[in-house]
């Protein structure tokens, strides 16, 4: 009873105050209820997940609905994402509306979509049917897309149609897969109801056909690999987080490419039970992982808009996280572990930049140079938050990458090391290039003021606290939510 | 025995339209291809799974022949008049090379069709397999050499038909519960494509795919 309360509310109140949004007249409190609307789910929705990790997974819905240590473990990550988001959505758009250049009706559209597009991302990750899975994720591409352009302009417009038709129909791909699943589980003899509940499917996976199986994940690995921006498959991506105001940037690469691996994460251990715990399809995931990782590397080199940069560090992110995947073994734990951390430092950089490109009205590195002077706070956290991106010790992403290459150490995946730290080490001089301008460079323009409040201040600290904390102490209970959520991953008991 | 004549009669339909769509220019015949392929394909439930479960059957054909046959084409002729725009301009691949290449996929997806069995399918017709997966790959095709915006739009819903035909290949099939968050899923993607066509138009004073082409490296 209380677990069905829980789980639904956690689908039904975004979709409730996004309706909420619709009715609202003025800008201003439009983003009032994105701010206190959203921080609030966070909370809800974060406390619902602290529950599922420490005791045992809940199911609700005639199992329909679960969420286990893997969902769960991602709930707190999107809790943490939206909800700071949410808060630094109204300041991003506090000028905006000052200035008079947000209209009632793009506000409406603004507050509806983003509740929508949560509630999206938490009905993949509470769906157990596998079919609803999907859904899910086409769904959060639908809502997002406007998101995109929230401010219509040409540029936006483009980044906008190529991330609704590459996505749509690379998504679509994922559903031959899902279905190939079910054809794979008809000889299970469960009713039509059942067939594809993961839950279901996981106790018999050993009993799945291998054939389909295999045929399966490569369409499912093409189809969620375009939405999670995995090379070749991310020419969508750049894009879209260029010309996405700066919360629905951080959104998008903070949560929504991760909703996309979380389902890769549950279809590995039923391809790896049912061709026999051979570790045909983490193959498949580290060669995905290790060309997301080169790709990112080659194209970082040629970047000068901001947040172009952080897009093509999250493809090399995301393939560190798959990378981790198809390690295996400790490797499962540390891509996990990357999760969080990238997820909490890229949507502090994305935050950043937006600001500084606010202040400028570019985000064009070489013209937002001095930017550090101008804005302090912000200024420094966007120079913080890239460091620790490219994997500067002893911040946590650092941390987790170092547990990924020990991974491959112990799988003596030697070529895979020299890659990736070949990749790893020119992202960080190609990155690190780009943002000195903005760190100490000469100005070039001036912008108009804006400057932070302690909410901003608290913002920038409490994420990079939480970074260097994580970098330097892991507590044990998140130590062992993780392990249990990389256990499911993993499979076994 | 007759149900076999009507389910191989739709997938050869299915199979035609798909031919057509590959070698007209006239973007309004493009869009009537569409919609047939989606009232005949829609149709196949009730013909395969109307005995095991006639609620299903029912629902998911009432649904998708409302959405694709009637629903989508309405709004695309909308869009069109709209936009103003009446013909494909010089495709990247000519008409001719392209129907040769619907062949091909054709072909290829027939020879498919033999190796492979999937467990699970109905044995109702071997062309189910073959029909479903050439479609997906034609609509790939015209996706990738069109470069009206509207085209796209097209072959992404001959994709999504491609999909459905292998669907509903499977015995028993995914719940229709979520066979219908699918078609919904399909039914506001093309509305959003609809809406962004028009934006585009606006912004543009034109909705050539291959000109929105600012945003590199």
């Amino acid at each position: 009873m209380v677990a069905n309360f829980a789980l639904w509310s956690i689908l039904m109140l975004p979709v409730l105050t996004a309706g909420l949004c619709l009715l609202l007249g003025s800008p201003k409190r439009i983003m009032w209820v994105v701010a206190v609307g959203g921080g609030g789910w966070a909370v809800f929705a974060g406390a619902v997940a602290c529950t599922a990790l420490s005791s045992v997974s809940i199911t609700a819905a005639r199992n329909w609905l679960l969420l286990d240590a893997l969902s769960a473990y991602h709930m707190s990550v999107l809790a943490v994402v939206f909800g700071a988001s949410s808060i630094y959505a109204r300041r991003y758009f506090q000028g905006e509306i000052s200035a008079g250049t947000l209209s009632p009706s793009a506000a409406r559209k603004f507050g509806a979509l983003w509740f929508g597009s949560v509630a999206a991302m938490a009905s993949v990750l509470l769906c157990n049917n596998l079919g609803f899975m999907w859904v899910g994720i086409e769904a959060t591409t639908l809502l997002t897309a406007f998101l995109i352009c929230v401010h219509i302009t040409p540029l936006s417009l483009e980044a906008m149609w190529k991330y609704l038709v590459v996505c749509s129909v690379g998504v679509a791909f994922a559903f031959v897969g899902t279905l190939l699943v079910a054809s794979a589980a008809q000889a299970l003899g469960h009713n039509a109801g059942d067939m594809l509940l993961w839950t279901v499917l996981r106790a018999d996976a050993g009993g799945l056909a291998p054939g389909p199986m295999k045929v399966a994940f490569i369409f499912l690995v093409v189809g969620y690999g375009t939405k999670a921006g995995l090379a070749p498959l991310h020419s969508w991506l750049p894009d879209a987080h260029s010309q996405a105001p700066a919360p629905v940037s951080a959104l998008l690469s903070g949560f929504i490419l991760n909703a996309a691996l979380y389902c890769i994460m549950r279809y590995l251990p039923l391809v790896e039970a049912a061709t026999g715990e051979i570790g045909w399809g983490r193959q498949l995931l580290v060669v995905l992982g290790i060309a997301s990782m080169v790709v990112a590397a080659a194209f970082i080199l040629f970047q000068h808009d901001g947040k172009r940069l952080l897009a093509y560090s999250s493809i090399e992110h995301m393939g560190i996280i798959t990378l981790g995947l198809g390690l295996g073994g400790l490797g499962t734990f540390a891509g996990l572990w990357h999760v969080l951390n990238h997820s909490v430092c890229k949507t502090l950089a994305f935050f950043s930049v937006g600001w500084l490109g606010q202040m400028y009205g570019t985000h064009d590195l070489g013209r937002i140079a001095g930017a550090m002077r101008r804005s302090p706070v912000w200024g420094f956290s966007f120079f913080a938050s890239v460091l620790v991106l490219i994997g500067v010790a002893p911040f946590a992403i650092f941390m987790s990458e170092l547990q990924i290459l020990r991974a491959a150490v112990d799988g003596h995946a030697y070529v895979i090391l020299g890659i990736f730290l070949g990749a790893v080490g020119i992202v960080f001089v190609g990155a690190l290039r780009l943002v000195l301008a903005p760190a100490w460079g000469r100005e070039v323009i001036v912008p108009k003021p804006q400057p932070a409040e302690l909410g901003d201040l608290l913002l920038v600290f409490a994420g990079l606290g939480l970074l260097l904390l994580l970098g330097l102490w892991l507590p044990v209970p998140l130590r062992e939510a993780m392990e249990s959520a990389a256990q499911i991953i993993r499979g076994g008991p | 025995m007759n149900n076999l004549v009507a389910i191989e009669g739709i997938l050869i339909a299915v199979i035609l339209t798909d031919l057509l769509l590959l070698g007209s220019s006239r973007l309004r015949t493009c869009i009537r291809m569409v919609g047939i392929q989606g009232v005949v394909a829609g149709l196949l439930p009730i013909l395969l799974h109307h005995a095991e479960n006639p609620l299903r059957a029912w629902l998911l054909a009432a649904g998708s022949v409302a959405i694709k046959g009637v629903v989508f084409p309405l709004l695309l002729l909308r869009v069109l008049r709209d936009v103003g725009v009446r013909r494909e301009v010089e495709p990247f691949i000519g008409y001719t090379s392209s129907l040769m290449a619907g062949v091909a996929a054709l072909i290829f997806s027939l020879w498919v069709g033999s190796r492979v069995t999937l467990p699970g399918t109905s044995s109702a017709s071997s062309l189910m397999i073959p029909a479903g997966l050439a479609t997906i790959l034609i609509g790939l095709v015209v996706i990738i050499t069109r470069r009206k915006a509207v085209s796209q739009v097209l072959g992404y819903i001959v994709v999504e038909n491609g999909i459905y035909v292998f669907g509903v290949s499977l015995v028993g099939g995914v719940p229709a519960l979520v066979e219908l968050g699918v078609l919904m899923d399909a039914f506001v993607a093309v509305l959003l494509m609809g809406i962004a066509i028009h934006h585009i138009s606006r912004e543009f004073d034109h909705t050539d795919v291959d000109r929105l082409d600012q945003l590199k490296g």
